[in-house]
């Protein structure tokens, strides 16, 4: 078996409890008298509710609370990490179907769900919006009262935000060619295999939640402002998430269950089932419009990219997904002149949120594929045209931001090579490749403790949540490279907002670069103490000393760190104590409020075939290559690059949530809404890693875990172009769309026949 | 899930006098995959439900009987997949049984729950329809045999009458060679429900069956005794004529959320084809 | 009329005597009855795959199982797959070849890779990802659990 240091793939921290079934997740912890919760909700997406009597609900035998907006204090709480926007329960009107009105809490599951059919909810169904022209005409209603936004010119529509960035005068550029086509993006869901799950219990000092968030220190922030306690009241207990994927970033029921617990004087769970966490997290879905200028040499000269996402009912995070999605939507090409506008736009659907890429997978299938649709017109193939614009290490190719941290070019050449690109294609297949950039985080505050306990073993306090990426493992192993301590003596202890110290969040693929240097800067701080310990124990000028990587260096001799604390400790014995923090500062000049830490870079080469029948398509080969900086775990590498390569599968080939004209949603459930499994997989995946350690974390690390899904749906579609000739700028390639297109070229081939 | 009353019936004749007694307050549980679901959303709600598990003559089994190969009310997709005698005759049922669901789903679902639940998509009713199955009911009025074809109505409604329950499905074993095959269409290629299920079965005899389903309220057979279609050197446009008429009443609903109906009637046609041609071979490549 | 029922079934060997409401299914009582969460709850439709025990040496949903229809059968759950405390050869195949990412999809396609096994102890890549095809993983980390069951299957053939 590997070691555990950086660079070897050691056994994941935590997984033995995966395998035999003892980690415990929201779901699987009980507390003594606890009620169970259901929500109460209607079957349409915006009704004005005229009346919530739950006299009925409240005879069921166990039923103890039935919470209306009426037991909620007025004005009513709300809450949002961008926009308060969001009210504990729907109040007035519900905003989109699954919007809860009411919440029962039983003694027994049973008696919650019986509870909830029998709140009897009078209500007027009303005119809504689901998709970006229904929420833009004249006369749309409003999802969003005005009140909300006070002084906001846009509170008046359903336009939420607008951004705008550019460099370069796009107006004057020339070009040989120019392409213009607007492309679609599925509304998809997270489908996180746990559901979301969250408990809430008051105590005599305050109160505790439990939940399956990413970001339990957040979560803590929002409930002490509702319920108005001091954070230090406020427990925020978060056990490793079971998927998040973005999903799980952000309060969705915490409030809820707070105040029920807090009426109840009792513990409250609510577990959402798999239908509610359709009805509360999904992806922004869009519509771009990209329009780029070309030199006949394949030379970008300029791009006009307008980008409108859908958001749901209430904004959560996604209007940041906007923005920062949009931003590079140019890729990692030099792009001399470029103007991008993108739209967040409300409507009386799903809630979006975060979701792994952050909206860069919905601009990247627009651009790229609007590339490629250039590429073909000059006569240039996918790979030559992207080597014409791709940027170097340090090009501006984003004037405001972080120069090119990357020799991206070995990315590309590795991928086309890995796919084949020079090989003949069998009849009736086609290759396509692309290129993806997402932007690490743009500010961030982690703070890390490292414990040297008394006889060698270290405890790793770090606040980041191990929701599947395996952070415990890459920080374990940090702390055994610094401290030359095995990882068998090295625990990591997270989701505790009680005992770990803050950090600010588990997104943007930031853990490994900013928590890991939290460690290794907690780490260093050990290194200075152990210094100063091991002088001291040989009667040295500490300046004689130098610690690094496990040992002491005395003039004479090496020692083990572990063996200068025991010294160093002596009969006492206690412990050394170092603390880290990382701080990226926000830049109030810039568009983002601050440049990327890095960039997450990838390049996916699809090989495919498609059945010209049936118009399904078949992956006979897909390849994906990211630019990690250093795989601190390779193996963990590879299992998030090939999962996010898979996961990107599915919205270009199946994923989509379809409403009907009410704005229920029709596919809410695992039946009909459909995601990859393992006879979904293509023939054969090949995925490979770029090492050149130039990222900030430690050892040269730069974030990961995002990229791979960025490129799949425009490689997969330029595969399927290139196999049959068809061009198709709607997500979901189903076979049913590519059929579709099939069917249309056949019938612009073929004369019309008179019979 | 509400609650109900559940009974455990151990033989025929007390069942049939549950089911004769509640009428559709009474639900019958075999292998429950569809079932369970249909209480958890309460698109079933009954106040009895009848667990056939306990009656020994429903108990999984697969024998041939008089030229019948009769499968048993309680016999799983997996038993008919692993029964050496169906694979023998009706390798096409087992391209059925097989992507009914997962392993998990096969392991409990019974041939009997599919047909009673008579989705216009279950996958094995095309093979049993072009095999020429019956389904043998038992009731207050005794035993009964139903034709396959006269058996479904549309979803979740057949012609069994109240009080009856299917005690087994059986398949007349071929006396000369049948190549059949079946197909199905699908919006991914792991599990999923059909979009269109399809079996074509051709005989020396130049006698051809075509089964298809999820276009219309109720799976359909048609046959053919031209000779056409089983012929591999008929013309193209001989066999297309023969098909559109077998196809033309199908009509899928506009309301689906798996396939367009345009799609479907368009892949109905693919499917057909595909379908008697890998009947054909298997008929040259089988005897 | 019998809401209730008292059942016998073997729990991983372990006889076991449950007064279980009859609509529950054989999900609801491992994790609220038995106290036996590793079987894990996500679509209840049987789609997922989450939920998978083993009964009478089958993989099923026991979602989609009532618990009364447990009754007189031997049921078998992750917290079985162990030895005194020794990971069986699947469990540290699956932890050696990085297939646990979140890890909530995990006791389910133990479950249904041990019921593979156990019928087939030398399966084909393609038998692997049909045997596993009711077992979603959002992590799709199914490149690593084929390799994971191959590895196990090997270490089992020893």
């Amino acid at each position: 078996m590997n070691g555990g240091r950086v660079g070897d793939s050691p056994r994941r921290v935590g997984g033995h409890g995966r395998v035999t079934g003892a980690q415990q997740y929201v779901a699987d912890i009980h507390l003594p008298d606890e009620l169970h919760v259901e929500l109460v909700t209607l079957d349409c997406a915006r009704a004005r509710i005229v009346s919530i009597d739950a006299s009925d609900a409240l005879a069921v035998p166990g039923v103890q609370l039935v919470m209306t907006p009426d037991d909620l204090p007025e004005p009513m709480p709300r809450f949002g990490p961008q926009f308060r926007d969001r009210p504990i329960l729907a109040v007035g009107e519900t905003k989109f179907h699954g919007d809860p009105v009411a919440a029962v809490a039983a003694e027994t599951k049973d008696a919650a769900e019986e509870g909830a059919r029998r709140v009897r909810v009078d209500y007027e169904e009303l005119p809504a919006v689901f998709t970006i022209g229904g929420a833009l005409a004249p006369d749309a209603p409003l999802v969003q009262d005005p009140s909300l936004r006070p002084g906001d010119p846009l509170a008046g529509s359903n336009v939420l935000r607008e951004h705008r960035y550019g460099w370069g005068d796009v107006d004057a550029a020339e070009a040989d060619l120019v392409v213009e086509n607007s492309y679609v993006f599925p509304m998809v869901t997270h489908f996180a295999i746990e559901p979301h799950a969250f408990i809430a219990a008051p105590d005599e000092e305050g109160l505790t939640i439990w939940s399956s968030i990413q970001h339990p220190y957040w979560l803590q922030r929002v409930i002490a402002e509702l319920v108005e306690l001091p954070l230090a009241r406020v427990r925020v207990v978060a056990p490793d998430p079971g998927g998040a994927f973005g999903g799980k970033q952000h309060a969705k029921y915490e409030p809820l269950v707070a105040f029920m617990a807090l009426r109840a004087g009792r513990p409250v769970r609510l577990v959402l089932s798999l239908e509610q966490t359709f009805q509360a997290v999904r992806r922004n879905s869009a519509e771009i419009r990209v329009r780029t200028g070309f030199r006949s040499d394949g030379a970008v000269t300029f791009r006009e990219i307008h980008a409108d996402y859908l958001l749901g009912a209430y904004a959560d995070i996604s209007d940041r997904v906007v923005g920062k999605g949009a931003y590079p939507g140019n890729g990692p090409y030099r792009v001399p002149a470029s103007r991008i506008v993108a739209r967040s736009i409300l409507s009386h659907t799903t809630p979006s949120t975060a979701f792994r890429g952050f909206g860069a997978p919905q601009v990247n299938w627009a651009v790229e594929s609007n590339l490629d649709e250039g590429a073909r017109a000059l006569g240039l193939d996918g790979l030559e045209i992207r080597r014409r614009n791709i940027a170097a290490r340090g090009d501006r190719f984003l004037p405001y931001d972080t120069p090119a941290d990357g020799d991206w070019q070995q990315t590309l050449d590795r991928a086309a090579e890995l796919v084949g690109w020079d090989r003949p294609l069998p009849d009736g297949h086609g290759r396509g490749i692309a290129l993806g950039i997402k932007l690490g985080p743009t500010t961030g505050l982690s703070h890390a403790t490292v414990r040297f306990l008394g006889d060698g073993s270290v405890l790793v306090l770090a606040g980041t949540s191990d929701m599947g990426q395996g952070a415990r493992t890459v920080f374990a192993q940090v702390a055994s490279e610094e401290l030359g301590v095995p990882l068998g003596r090295i625990t990591v202890v997270s989701g505790d907002t009680h005992i770990v110290p803050y950090d600010q969040q588990t997104s943007a693929s930031r853990s490994s670069v900013l928590m890991g240097n939290a460690i290794l800067d907690a780490c260093r701080d050990l290194h200075e103490q152990l210094r100063e310990m091991a002088a001291r124990a040989d009667g040295l000028d500490p300046a004689r000393v130098s610690v690094e990587r496990g040992v002491a260096r005395l003039p004479d001799r090496e020692v083990p760190l572990v063996e200068v604390l025991k010294v160093g400790l002596g009969k006492l014995g206690g412990e050394l104590i170092g603390n880290g923090v990382v701080r990226k500062e926000a830049e109030p000049d810039h568009p983002l409020g601050g440049t990327a830490a890095f960039y997450e870079l990838n390049c996916t080469a699809i090989e495919a075939t498609v059945d010209e029948g049936t118009g399904e398509v078949v992956l006979v080969r897909h390849a994906t290559v990211s630019d990690v900086g250093k795989a601190l775990n390779p193996m963990q590498v590879r299992m998030q690059d090939e999962g996010a390569a898979i996961m990107g599968l599915g919205h270009t080939l199946m994923e989509h949530y379809i409403y009907d004209e009410n704005g229920r949603l029709r596919n809410l459930g695992a039946i009909d809404y459909r995601i990859p499994t393992s006879k979904d997989l293509p023939l054969e995946m090949v995925s490979e890693i770029v090492e050149n350690e130039d990222g900030p974390g430690p050892y040269g690390a730069k974030g990961m875990s995002e990229g791979a899904l960025l490129c799949v749906a425009p490689a997969v579609a330029a595969a399927v172009q290139q196999a049959t000739g068809v061009t198709i700028r709607d997500l979901p390639l189903t076979p049913q769309r590519v059929w579709e297109a099939l069917e249309e070229r056949r019938r612009s081939r073929e004369p019309e026949v008179v019979s | 899930m509400r609650s109900f009353d559940y009974r455990r019936p151990t033989s025929l004749q007390e069942a049939v006098a549950l089911l004769a007694e509640h009428g559709p307050a009474a639900q019958v549980l075999a292998g429950g995959t569809d079932l369970v679901i249909g209480l958890r959303d309460r698109t079933v709600d009954p106040d009895v439900v009848v667990d056939l598990k306990w009656i020994p003559d429903l108990w999984p089994g697969i024998a041939e009987r008089d030229g019948w190969l009769a499968i048993s009310a309680g016999t799983t997709m997996s038993q008919i997949s692993a029964d050496p005698a169906v694979r023998r005759h009706f390798p096409a049922l087992i391209e059925a049984a097989d992507v009914v669901g997962s392993v998990q789903i096969r392991n409990r679902a019974t041939l009997a729950g599919n047909i009673c639940n008579a989705s216009p998509a279950a996958d094995t009713a095309p093979p049993l329809l072009v095999f020429g199955a019956r389904v043998v009911a038992v009731g207050p009025d005794g035993r009964r045999t139903i034709p396959i074809d006269e058996f479904f109505v549309r979803s979740r409604v057949t012609t069994l009458q109240r009080g009856e329950l299917v005690a087994a499905v059986e398949l007349p074993v071929p006396g000369e060679p049948i190549g059949a095959a079946y197909l199905r269409l699908t919006r991914r290629r792991g599990t999923d429900l059909a979009s269109i299920t399809m079996c074509a079965a051709v005989e020396r005899s130049g006698v051809a069956r075509l089964a298809y389903g999820s276009v219309g309220p109720r799976p359909l057979l048609f046959t053919d005794e031209s000779g056409v279609l089983a012929d591999p050197s008929a013309s193209d446009g001989a066999r297309e004529a023969i098909l559109e008429r077998m196809l033309e009443p199908a009509r899928p609903s506009p309301r689906s959320v798996r396939a367009s109906p345009e799609y479907r009637l368009a892949m109905l046609r693919v499917l057909a084809r595909r379908a008697l041609a890998a009947a054909i071979q298997r008929l040259g490549g089988g005897a | 009329m019998p809401d209730r029922l008292t059942v016998e079934l073997t729990v991983n060997g372990a006889p076991r005597r449950v007064e279980v409401a009859v609509h529950h299914t054989l999900l609801d009582v491992l994790r609220d009855q038995v106290g036996l969460t590793g079987t894990k709850e996500c679509c209840v439709v049987g789609e997922c795959g989450a939920c998978t025990v083993i009964v009478d040496g089958l993989p099923v949903n026991s979602c989609l199982m009532l618990a009364v229809e447990a009754d007189g059968h031997e049921v078998r759950t992750v917290e079985g797959l162990a030895r005194v405390g020794q990971l069986n050869e699947l469990q540290q195949a699956f932890l050696d070849r990085g297939a646990t990412q979140c890890g909530f999809c995990i006791p389910g396609q133990l479950m249904a890779a041990q019921a593979l096994l156990e019928k087939n102890p030398d399966p084909t890549v393609a038998e692997i990802h049909e045997a596993l095809a009711g077992n979603l993983c959002r992590c799709a980390g199914y490149e690593q659990i084929t390799e994971a069951v191959l590895t196990a299957a090997e270490a089992m053939r020893r």
